[in-house]
């Protein structure tokens, strides 16, 4: 089976800094990645250059065939992004904002007005739908990003930290649609630092520390490798150097006259 | 923190005692007022705020550039003592331009300085009493107002020295403070005039209108009246002589000084003296008695950013409302990115408050500036305008070519936008050409704050002058069309509201700019040497479409490439 994502030998360099270091990755249709990684270890570069954002990398990233350098445009039809905490134009209402996506997607407008109502509906925003975002709670504002992401039907849906702000009954909502648009066929990229999250989505677990692969596999794999651990402790273990105890010591010994 | 402030801040907490008496934490009292002091050293003030900042520097210091200014706006005031043929009438004149000014600077400063939204995070959590935490904010306002009255009543005080004698300047010093009172009943009272007719999550919009409205009137005083003392010969005037004077406030306090003085005042003007001696008393027991606690329950409810779904209303519920913005894009536009450029632009005009702050102002300028423009020539006769007269020409060529500021003005501002970082909606899509947002936005400035005043035009030609005008008018709209395109073609190359106010301005595109202005120039006096000539005037405007409609092509060709490079010259 073809690969929908695949990247090959991957560098990214921002002026002498090395920011990623030979990613190598194949995804497959239907597939939930997790993708994680500490602070700083060039998660969203890879997501950047993933999406069309950054063009100037070396090695080679193909998104369903199309290469991202040169097709960049073809890939960006593919996919559908859900930023991680993005501003939003809030003087806008969510309508106006998503039909202006829609628009660049160029998607049908009658199509795309009916989606939207649908969309919002099911994230219970319907009643909102001709308010300004400026009011929104921050979770209102996540849902109509995440509605930014789908609006379009994508194929590959990269969300990055998607649950943030949102209440215990929109994060399930979430996890189930997840679940339900892999099994479609949609191949999925989640990148998040919530561990727990993670585990319970992904079917792979990718995990990334200083621009390199440091650990690939499904959870069950990962702990047949590091023991038997929750996916938190494995990633302790993997990516940092001082014991994180010792860690909070110098914390607590901080506040200690 | 800079020297001032430090003054200010020793002066302030002097009365040590005092404070520790009321029950208030010292070292607190000094952090907070430390830490607001500072803050309000970084943070733009009213001027600055209404101008483009053309310095990617960061604001510090803004209070000595404020106090600079308020120094320098007091020395305005002195050409009141040339009006008037007493004491009591320039001072009622002085004191009138000292309070509007005082108001218009406060009003929009005060939100700031009032309610910090960010208290309800950082202090009130905090274990800092009600008592430090009152104190600090009426301590904070007076070293706020001080740093502006302090300088804009120097050059008053120093004349009044120089001229009368240090009474004067004494009994003068101690009106500044009644009028500073006044100042603040008079915000107060507005505040809470808003407060009433709008919901305290428009407030703030509806202050920046306020501004907007202040800084038209400055203008327009500044322009209208040099002339009218001229006109009228205002030298002669003597206030008290004008019925109805008596309700006015300012003249109370012009009173009020004259009998502090000389002891010496008519009987009109110890009325006067009377009420100006009480304002201040029934000013302070307004705020404190009614204002003040309407005001914190009103407050309360701004800086818990309470009422997100219930108050808000929905913006225009689109099926029941004529849509006419996309009515304007279905004509206008031909790609679905352009109409989106130009719907997304032509709403966020309308909403985005730093951007309505620094255009709006310069669309009141040019109505003070037209009906100017009026007065002067009052004396041209219609006969004279339809002759087609070198006045008349000018009339014309300088109604078409200087209203075009305005678009100017909006296009060039409409790249910029405190919400800068939503604009990674723009790259996610798959955008073949991003010009085409360009263009759509260039577009819809177009329409909305050019179109309609060329109609305007068109409409007073043709009554005024016939439909000779015709012609001249359509070939100085095309003309203006083509700077304004060549304007966004041969500038940076941005999208609608995607770039950060204090970005620095290139040095590049400031010799762009200029060169766009040379080019605009000449097309005008070019235009004013074919008037005359129909043929030419006729060729010229078909010759300025096929321009136009060639550049538009270009901007919506441009590509991806051109537009990432002006994203990251900065």
């Amino acid at each position: 089976m073809e690969p929908v994502i695949s990247i090959r030998n991957l560098f990214k360099n921002f002026g002498n800094k090395q920011v990623l270091k030979d990613i190598n990755l194949e995804v497959y249709s239907g597939q939930v990645i997790g993708y994680i990684g500490p602070n700083g270890a060039g998660k969203s570069t890879t997501v950047k250059i993933l999406c069309g954002l950054l063009t100037d990398y070396e090695g080679e990233v193909k998104v369903k065939g199309f290469d991202v350098k040169k097709d960049t445009l073809e890939v960006k039809k593919i996919i559908g992004y859900v930023p991680e905490m993005a501003e939003l134009y809030d003087v806008l209402t969510p309508k106006e904002f998503l039909s202006f996506m829609g628009a660049l997607y160029g998607i049908n407008e009658q199509v795309c007005s009916e989606r939207i109502q649908k969309i919002l509906s099911a994230f219970s925003l319907a009643d909102n739908i001709d308010q300004r975002m400026d009011s929104f709670s921050k979770g209102m504002k996540q849902k109509v990003l995440i509605a930014s992401g789908l609006l379009h039907n994508p194929d590959v849906i990269i969300l990055d930290e998607p649950l943030s702000g949102l209440d215990a009954n929109s994060v399930i909502i979430i996890k189930e649609m997840i679940s339900r648009l892999a099994r479609d066929g949609k191949t999925i990229f989640y990148c998040s630092h919530m561990m727990d999250v993670v585990e319970k989505v992904s079917d792979r677990i990718v995990l990334i520390d200083e621009g390199r692969i440091i650990a690939n596999g499904s959870f069950e794999e990962l702990k047949v490798q590091q023991g038997n651990k929750s996916l938190e402790q494995i990633f302790a273990n993997l990516t940092s150097k001082d014991s994180l105890a010792s860690t909070a010591d110098e914390l607590i010994k901080a506040l200690e006259n | 923190m800079n020297p001032v402030n430090k003054i200010f801040l020793k002066l302030v907490l002097l009365p040590t005692a005092v404070y520790k008496s009321m029950g208030v934490n010292m070292d607190q009292l000094r952090s907070i007022l430390v830490t607001k002091l500072i803050m309000d050293d970084r943070r733009p003030n009213t001027i600055q705020q209404t101008r483009t900042r053309n310095k990617g520097k960061q604001v510090s210091m803004a209070t000595l550039g404020t106090m600079l200014m308020s120094g320098l706006i007091g020395l305005v005031y002195l050409f009141a003592f040339s009006i008037g043929s007493n004491m009591v009438t320039s001072l009622t004149i002085y004191f009138s331009m000292f309070f509007f000014m005082l108001s218009a600077t406060l009003i929009s400063d005060f939100t700031s300085v009032l309610i910090d939204v960010r208290d309800t995070f950082i202090i009130l959590p905090k274990p800092v009493n009600d008592r430090t935490l009152l104190i600090s904010r009426l301590l904070h306002i007076l070293i706020h107002v001080s740093k502006i009255v302090l300088p804009m009543s120097l050059a008053g005080i120093v004349y009044l020295v120089m001229n009368v004698n240090i009474a004067a300047a004494l009994s003068f010093i101690l009106m500044v403070l009644f009028t500073t009172i006044f100042a603040i009943l008079f915000i107060n009272a507005v505040y809470i005039g808003i407060l009433k007719v709008t919901t305290p999550q428009k407030f703030q919009s509806v202050i920046s209108y306020i501004q907007i409205v202040f800084a038209i009137v400055i203008y327009a005083s500044y322009q209208v009246f040099p002339r009218m003392i001229n006109r009228f010969g205002l030298g002669s005037l003597d206030l008290s002589l004008q019925k109805g004077i008596l309700f006015y406030p300012l003249y109370w306090i012009a009173c009020t000084w004259k009998f502090l003085y000389s002891f010496h005042v008519s009987s009109r003007e110890a009325i006067g003296t009377a009420l100006g001696l009480c304002l201040p008393f029934i000013s302070i027991y307004l705020v404190v008695k009614y204002l003040a606690p309407f005001f914190n329950n009103k407050l309360a409810l701004l800086s818990s950013g309470s009422g997100t779904s219930a108050t808000a209303r929905p913006v225009n519920s689109s099926k029941h409302r004529f849509d006419y913005p996309l009515l304007l894009s279905k004509l206008f536009t031909s790609s679905p990115s352009e109409k989106m450029g130009f719907l997304f632009s032509w709403k966020m005009t309308s909403r985005s408050r730093d951007f309505k702050l620094k255009v709006y102002p310069s669309i009141g300028y040019l109505a003070v500036y037209v009906v100017i423009m009026f007065m002067n020539t009052k004396s041209m006769d219609l006969q004279e305008l339809r002759e087609e007269s070198i006045k008349s020409r000018i009339l014309v060529i300088s109604a078409l070519y200087f209203t075009s500021f305005i678009l100017t003005m909006a296009i060039s501002q409409i790249v910029y936008s405190e919400k800068y970082k939503a604009s990674w909606m723009y790259y996610i899509p798959p955008v073949d050409k991003p010009g085409a947002i360009i263009l759509g936005g260039a577009k819809a400035a177009i329409l909305k704050f050019y179109i309609p005043i060329v109609f305007f035009i068109t409409v007073a030609g043709l009554v005024l002058i016939g439909p000779g005008v015709l012609p001249n008018i359509l070939l100085g709209l095309f003309n203006e069309l083509l700077i304004a395109t060549l304007l966004v073609y041969v500038g940076n190359k941005l999208f609608p509201f995607s770039m950060h106010q204090n970005t620095n301005i290139k040095s590049g595109s400031l010799l762009r700019n200029l060169f766009v202005l040379a080019v605009s120039g000449v097309i005008a006096l070019f235009h004013f040497f074919i008037y005359t000539i129909m043929p030419v005037v006729i060729i010229g405007a078909v010759l300025s479409i096929i321009a136009t409609w060639l550049i538009m092509q270009s901007i919506r060709n441009i590509q991806w490439k051109a537009v990432k490079s002006s994203y990251s010259e900065d």
